[in-house]
């Protein structure tokens, strides 16, 4: 992956010519980022690698650039756990259901709280912003979800993170930065606050509303704590869940899935332990080269101001 | 941020009638407003009304028959012999982290500054940040592949100098070392944006002015680039001192076991162990409140300091 970046050193300076020293820290400044960039790929490299080895290369140890006795056995063993399917079903169901509904919410909330002549909008606005600097923590959560009747429910993964402060706070910015008069005309025409936040606010704003829901579908995705707390039943564990038990728990996790694991050995486990985390890690590899731009974006609108 | 309070409001007196018809003109935006109002009354509020729960001794097959205790469980809190070294795991940790890794992405910020190829730093940018979208799930698994006491790389390498065999994840030495590494690899990538967007903000005619004096990279990088990006390195350490118990729970329940408890356990894995696997409300609740209370109070008072040394706060 990172084996196409080039060592590209521009050969003129357009403004004043470089010292000897200079030069010298370009170079190094070069081999610098080489070797950071390296260092960081390299972790999901060699995983990928030892997924794709023999389970006896394995055991040896000493896989370092390329797979040892490739084959492709492990991850027909992974694929046939039904648990590893039903995670990504439940983070799928989740994950969509949680951003449409989450990205709605924040942009209608913030909308309402850009309009200054909103009475109350303040005070509404302050008691937004206290839940990012306050909050209840894990057990009064967990007990509203009990009292919610809300346990082993896919809603109990979806809605506690529905909405956040932070990005009401971003997209409250944004609507505020588009001026009234585009709201005006509409509203002469006689149309409510409602149409003009749909056909006049949201077009305006999509790529906004395009950062939120990505910031909103990576929390989703990435969630796993929520299924710890909420979830016993293990159909409905999200990807992460099942991912995390994998790893802790191999040789159980494979043979409940009807996978005979060689004599339980350790060293099954840990070929099945690589391919298991290629396998949750491919859908991040696959779409973030795309995505990246977007939440870098993201940050900047939010900014360090907040 | 900073909140209008809403001086128009304030302007009309207590016209109650001005109101009324104000808030019937907004009757549409208070619409839009139902979800949130719903979703933050019930999902933020509700908790925190919540941890009224500390005060008791929660009962919790039949709730109603719970008693008040007043401070009792935070007095079981700080005299229990289990909590206090759980607390100093967890400030231990996160001054660690903050120590060791909140320089590297100023660092790198500035150095890559110096990178001139525009496709060298893209493509190095969109690698470097990629840790940041990986969850501590999938971290856990590589650095479990890695750290393996049989057949990890890494572990075959610390055998390879050392000479001795090292269990890093079971380790009470080396568990908290590690914890500050991979939080350093996480995050280090995704870090520079602040800094790089401080970076473009500085004003390039600087940069001539003392290129002019003969002052090399080197200097211009420690007389323009640093001061210029002094702002946004206070509010951004301001903002990591108010988390200062937030060790980092994901990581952190992730990768330790019962042996590294002794350096590992911090208070949100001692709530969740409390509270969730030995159902020990009140107690928990109290331990999960303490942290609430003291982040809140820090965010108070650092988001003061920040505005009184003439930085824009935080809130």
């Amino acid at each position: 992956m990172a084996g196409k970046t080039e060592v590209k050193i521009i050969p003129k300076s357009n403004r004043i010519k470089r010292s000897k020293a200079e030069w010298l820290f370009a170079i190094f400044n070069y081999l610098f980022f080489i070797f950071v960039t390296l260092m960081v790929v390299y972790p999901f490299w060699h995983v990928i690698m030892t997924s794709l080895s023999s389970v006896e290369a394995t055991a040896k140890g000493g896989i370092f650039l390329w797979p040892k006795g490739f084959n492709l056995d492990t991850y027909g063993k992974v694929f046939k756990n039904a648990q590893i399917w039903s995670g990504y079903f439940t983070t799928i169901i989740v994950t969509l259901t949680g951003t449409a509904l989450g990205t709605l919410f924040t942009a209608t909330t913030a909308y309402a709280l850009s309009k200054k002549r909103l009475p109350f909008g303040g005070i509404l606005m302050l008691l937004v912003l206290f839940t990012m600097i306050f909050n209840g923590g894990m057990i009064p959560n967990y007990l509203l979800i009990k009292n919610l009747n809300l346990l082993n429910t896919r809603w109990a993964l979806i809605l506690p993170g529905l909405v956040s402060a932070y990005n009401v706070i971003i997209m409250k910015s944004f609507f505020q930065s588009i001026p009234d008069s585009l709201e005006e005309s509409a509203r002469i025409d006689g149309a409510n606050d409602v149409i003009i936040f749909i056909k006049i606010a949201i077009p305006l704003s999509k790529a906004t509303v395009a950062v939120i829901a990505l910031f909103t579908a990576v929390g989703y995705w990435n969630d796993f704590f929520s299924t710890v707390l909420y979830i016993n039943d293990s159909t409905k564990w999200a990807l992460q869940a099942v991912l995390r038990y994998m790893l802790t728990n191999t040789n159980q996790a494979m043979q409940a899935a009807g996978v005979s694991v060689i004599s339980a050995s350790n060293v099954t486990a840990a070929t099945i332990k690589s391919a298991s985390v290629v396998v949750a890690t491919v859908p991040i590899l696959i779409v973030y080269p795309f995505l990246q731009k977007y939440f870098v974006q993201g940050v900047m609108v939010g900014g360090v101001k907040g | 941020m900073k909140l209008s309070s809403d001086k128009s409001l304030k302007g009309r007196g207590s016209d109650r009638k001005t109101i009324w018809r104000d808030m019937v003109r907004c009757r549409w935006l208070y619409f839009l407003l139902i979800p949130a109002i719903i979703y933050f009354f019930i999902f933020k509020y509700i908790p925190i009304y919540g941890l009224r729960i500390a005060f008791m001794d929660y009962n919790q097959y039949a709730p109603e028959k719970s008693i008040w205790v007043g401070v009792d469980q935070f007095i079981k809190l700080f005299t229990k012999k289990s909590f206090i070294p759980v607390l100093w795991n967890t400030i231990k940790i996160s001054l660690l982290k903050l120590l060791c890794g909140f320089p590297v992405p100023i660092i790198l910020a500035l150095m890559m500054n110096e990178i001139k190829s525009v496709k060298f730093k893209k493509i190095s940018q969109t690698l470097l940040y990629l840790p940041h979208f990986i969850s501590w799930a999938i971290m856990a698994g590589i650095i479990m592949t890695l750290l393996d006491p049989t057949n990890g790389l890494i572990t075959g390498i610390i055998q390879k100098i050392t000479g001795q065999s090292v269990m890093v994840l079971t380790d009470t030495k080396w568990f908290v070392p590690m914890l500050i590494v991979t939080d350093i690899y996480k995050g280090m990538g995704w870090g520079t944006i602040v800094y790089f967007a401080a970076i473009s903000g500085v004003d390039p005619q600087l940069y001539e002015a003392v290129a002019i004096d003969g002052a090399g990279k080197w200097k211009q990088a420690i007389h323009i680039t640093l001061p210029g990006i002094m702002p946004s390195i206070i509010v951004m350490f301001i903002m990591n001192c108010g988390n200062i118990l937030n060790a980092g729970f994901e990581q952190i329940f992730m990768l330790y076991s019962a042996q590294v408890y002794s350096v590992a356990d911090i208070i949100d894995t001692y709530v969740y162990r409390i509270g969730i696997v030995q159902s020990d409300y009140s107690f928990s609740t109290a331990a999960g409140m303490f942290k609430s209370v003291v982040a809140f109070i820090l965010i108070l008072v650092v988001n003061s300091i920040a505005k009184k040394t003439g930085n824009e706060g935080i809130i």
